[in-house]
């Protein structure tokens, strides 16, 4: 089956239409910046210093109280949006699902924002950068991004969030949304890659995906348990209590993502890799609304 | 240790397999995970695959080849040479005479006889072998020695109960020779001690006395017997006893009835241990089936209250069958110049349709004896014939000259010709010497040796007797002999006594003549017991020259009641039958005697542990082990 099916651009245009519509200036559509300058939209005076463009000066004010008071204009610009996705082998882990809708995501995304003109880049990484579709505008792009993201493979060592979020920190990319699309398996701990973004404020989202099988793998007995991101191997004897803390452990990890970015704001979405594409999208539209 | 089946621990090689499977077992699978970061934290706190992980798996490979080991040992069947040495031979002795019946004991002395020997089953260990014997009229091996309790179990409920007298003793010499020279031999007796010669079982060492029931009274019958008259053609004679063995008064009555008709009802009023007995005399000239039986008994009361029903525990003794045989009219003609005693004797007899004769006929009349007084034809008649002081020769003797006094000093005592008779001291004087052309049979003769009363053979079916003395001269005529010795004469010709089917006692065996059936060419022949059983019946050889009718030897009858035998297939003919009774006072007294009831040790069961084999253990060690491997594999247990 084929990553980006014939019907996948006219639902992901129904999305960007539920987005505008619904979710007007809450997500994506037409942000302006808090950075004054030379936009054409009023916002407020400020006292006249040395050096001030005398252009600026609001003429009518000093004409009818004597004080020299500045004019500031809203400078208006179009949004950054930076797409972070996991291509570790964890996520190709059982038939590929979870990555497969990994990039569904990604490119469902990356078409939103593009269709309210805003400028969306691509980081794949898995233990570092492996990957990326360099900082873009334009619906027009879209189909070149999906043939970036069909080209994309799962490879490397291990997860590491830290290492993408350095790369795109390292590329003095400017501050805006970043989408965090990952299973979040990071051994190093998927917290160090989000504080640097939350330090940097850079309005980040996470979209963590796993399968049923992680959840609940089912295993009893003597098995030899292969991490695939790492290929280590570990003889182990599983038990019911095994499985029960096991399950427990992945709760409590579940939880802690969610914990976190709720303690510090972040968007966040987790979801089976069997939910469709577009659900899981609105799904996370509903959620950042919710947030803010 | 030995093995019954040695070539299974061919088995034992299924060991290779199990080693070489378990090889394989142990190869891990091998499952890709996303990551191990959540498994390590888990398997972090304690080292996988430790010295104790190893052991585990050792642990199940043990248990695999203890369950082959176990398991080809049972199919082995192993066994120690201490326990056939231990095994013990039992030979349970079970009383199923007529006093085991009786339900003083819940549901009856047998059903709990049956269970205590299910007991002594169920006790049995690996290696002990039992028999079971049945002590009733004679007794039966019901099962050979066997350890097999299935089959046991099935033989012991299969006894059923009769009506005959217990043979403990003979049932325990049987066991002795079951036992042979076993070292542990042991018998064990289930009884009620109602049987002749309990007291002498309480000093066999090697009898295990196990009495049944209580010290219930019972009131029976002890004897019922019906003849006919000896001087009385139409009479009868009932001799009845009725035996109250409890330790109470009993009243009641016993009713009589011949073929269903009620002949007399006799109170009755019987003291502790008192035997009532009487003889009766009754009058039918048909005969038929004579029944008594005891009714309304009740103990009597006490002053001032009302007397209770008499809790009779025995039923087999309140009825007493007996056959009365009917009596038959005999066509008599009498050929003589003049007797009137002869005339007379015959006249006497009521049995008897008499024509008289002063010539010899021209032609003999059928189904008739003929008599001959004096006037012999030298050809004699093709009928029964009598012949009395013969003046003449015959085809079957020669007339010699006269005996003037002879003295009777032979006599054939054991002739039904001869029965009731005595012939000492009688007189004949001027009897005829006779020289017979065949040997004749003397019932009577001189102290010469000549034959003064005696049979001669004829060509069958007839019979003939001569009784060559005057009865003008000598007094055979004025004695009582005389009409007795025509009467037996009489009964002769017609066949049978007709005097007494005496009623037997059960268990007996008896002969029983069947009148009508021809030896040759005649109907199947069936015994018919009381409660409807048939039995083939077979016809005794019969001599040669011998002119009684077919006779069957039936039996052991162990059923109260009449027993008949019939010719046919379907609605067959009765041709004989017979009464049996249980007539027995020692079973009737249904009261042990109270030295048996105290000596008696109650035979020691054997305990139920360990009396299976050991392959059964094995077996059962092997499904324990299987457990204990199905745990480890799936490791269910660990932590």
């Amino acid at each position: 089956m084929s990553l980006f099916p014939s019907d996948f651009l006219t639902r992901v245009e129904y999305l960007s239409i539920i987005s505008r519509r619904v979710f007007r200036g809450s997500l994506l559509a037409q942000r302006r910046t808090m950075q004054l300058g030379s936009g054409i939209e009023f916002s407020d005076h400020r006292e006249y210093a040395a050096g001030d463009d005398f252009r600026y000066l609001d003429w009518n004010i000093y004409a009818r109280h004597g004080d020299l008071l500045l004019k500031r204009f809203q400078e208006e610009q179009d949004l950054h949006v930076y797409l972070l996705l996991d291509c570790s082998r964890s996520m190709a882990f059982g038939d590929g699902r979870k990555f497969d809708l990994a990039r569904q995501l990604i490119a469902a995304i990356a078409y939103i924002a593009l269709a309210d003109l805003d400028r969306i880049s691509v980081m794949a990484f898995t233990d570092g950068v492996v990957g990326e579709f360099p900082l873009t505008r334009g619906k027009a792009r879209i189909l070149q991004l999906m043939s970036f993201l069909e080209r994309m493979q799962t490879g490397g060592q291990e997860t590491d969030v830290g290492a993408a979020v350095q790369g795109l920190l390292h590329r003095g990319s400017r501050r805006g949304m970043a989408v965090l699309v990952s299973d979040l398996f990071d051994p190093r701990g998927f917290q160090r890659g989000l504080d640097q973004l939350r330090h940097r404020r850079f309005d980040a989202h996470v979209l963590q995906l796993y399968r049923a099988e992680e959840a609940d793998p089912g295993l009893l007995g003597d098995v030899e348990l292969v991490d695939i991101e790492n290929d280590s191997i570990r003889k182990v004897t599983v038990t019911e209590r095994n499985l029960r803390s096991y399950r427990e452990l992945f709760t409590a990890h579940q939880s802690s993502v969610r914990e976190y970015c709720r303690n510090y704001g972040l968007g966040c979405t987790q979801a089976e890799a069997s939910v469709p594409f577009d659900e899981l999208i609105l799904r996370m539209m509903r959620a950042t609304q919710v947030q803010r | 240790m030995s093995f019954g089946v040695p070539t299974a621990l061919w088995w034992s090689l299924l060991v290779i397999p199990v080693i070489a499977l378990y090889i394989l077992k142990v190869r891990l699978r091998r499952m890709p995970t996303s990551t191990t970061m959540f498994w390590n934290q888990i398997f972090d706190e304690k080292p996988p695959r430790s010295i104790w992980e190893t052991l585990k798996h050792l642990l199940s490979l043990l248990a695999q080849l203890a369950i082959l080991a176990f398991l080809v040992l049972s199919v082995a069947d192993p066994y120690l040479p201490g326990q056939l040495k231990a095994s013990r031979r039992i030979v349970v002795i079970v009383d199923n005479s007529a006093s085991m019946r009786a339900i003083d004991v819940e549901p009856s002395r047998l059903a709990a006889a049956k269970q205590k020997a299910v007991a002594l089953v169920d006790g049995l260990r690996f290696g002990d072998e039992m028999a079971v014997v049945l002590a009733g009229d004679h007794p039966t091996v019901a099962l050979g020695m066997s350890g097999h309790a299935p089959t046991l179990k099935r033989t012991i409920e299969a006894i059923v109960p009769t009506d005959c007298p217990s043979s403990i003793q003979p049932a325990i010499d049987l066991g002795r020779r079951l036992i042979g020279t076993h070292p542990h031999g042991q018998l064990v007796v289930l009884t009620d001690g109602c049987s002749p010669g309990s007291e002498a079982l309480l000093g066999q060492k090697d009898v295990s006395l196990d009495i049944i029931g209580t010290l219930a009274g019972n009131v029976g019958i002890t004897q019922f017997q019906v003849r006919r008259s000896l001087i009385d053609p139409l009479g009868y004679e009932v001799l009845t006893a009725v035996s109250n063995a409890s330790d109470g008064s009993v009243e009641g009555r016993l009713e009589l009835e011949l073929n269903d008709v009620t002949v007399d009802i006799l109170p009755l009023k019987l003291a502790p241990g008192e035997t009532w007995t009487r003889s009766l005399e009754k009058t039918s000239l048909e005969g038929g089936r004579l029944t008594a039986a005891l009714t309304k008994m009740t103990s009597p009361a006490a002053q001032g209250s009302e007397a209770t029903p008499f809790q009779d525990p025995l039923a087999s003794d309140d009825r007493a069958y007996a056959i009365l045989p009917p009596r038959k009219i005999q066509n008599v003609l009498l050929v003589t110049p003049g007797n009137l005693f002869l005339q007379k004797v015959f006249e006497a007899n009521r049995l008897v349709n008499l024509t008289v004769v002063k010539e010899l006929p021209t032609e003999w009349p059928p189904d008739t004896i003929i008599v001959l007084h004096r006037l012999v034809p030298q050809k004699l008649p093709p009928r029964d014939v009598l012949v009395i002081d013969p003046d003449g020769p015959s085809e079957a003797w020669q007339l010699g000259d006269l005996l003037e006094n002879p003295i009777i000093t032979q006599q054939d005592a054991a002739s039904p010709l001869m029965t009731h008779l005595k012939l000492d001291n009688v007189t004949m004087p001027k009897a005829r010497r006779l020289t017979f052309t065949d040997p004749p049979h003397i019932l009577a003769g001189a102290v010469s040796g000549e034959p003064v009363y005696a049979s001669f053979p004829r060509t069958s079916p007839f019979k003939g007797l001569v009784l060559p003395v005057s009865l003008d001269e000598g007094d055979l005529t004025f004695r009582t002999a005389f009409p007795i010795m025509v009467a037996n004469a009489l009964s002769w010709f017609g066949g049978s006594s007709g005097e007494l089917q005496p009623a037997v006692a059960t268990g007996a065996i008896v002969h029983l003549a069947l009148e009508g059936v021809k030896p040759d060419g005649h109907d199947p022949l069936k015994l018919l017991s009381p409660n409807g059983a048939t039995k083939p019946v077979i016809l005794a050889p019969a001599s040669e020259g011998d002119n009684k009718p077919p006779a069957a030897t039936i039996g052991p009858l162990e059923e109260i009641g009449i027993w008949e035998v019939g010719e046919g297939d379907t609605d067959p003919k009765v041709v004989a039958a017979t009464a049996v009774n249980l007539s027995n006072p020692l079973e009737s007294d249904l009261r042990a005697p109270d030295s048996v009831r105290e000596a008696v040790e109650r035979p020691l069961h054997a305990a139920a542990w360990f009396t299976r084999p050991l392959w059964y253990y094995l077996a059962i060690l092997v499904l324990s082990l299987a457990t204990v491997e199905w745990f480890l594999f799936q490791r269910r247990w660990i932590r």
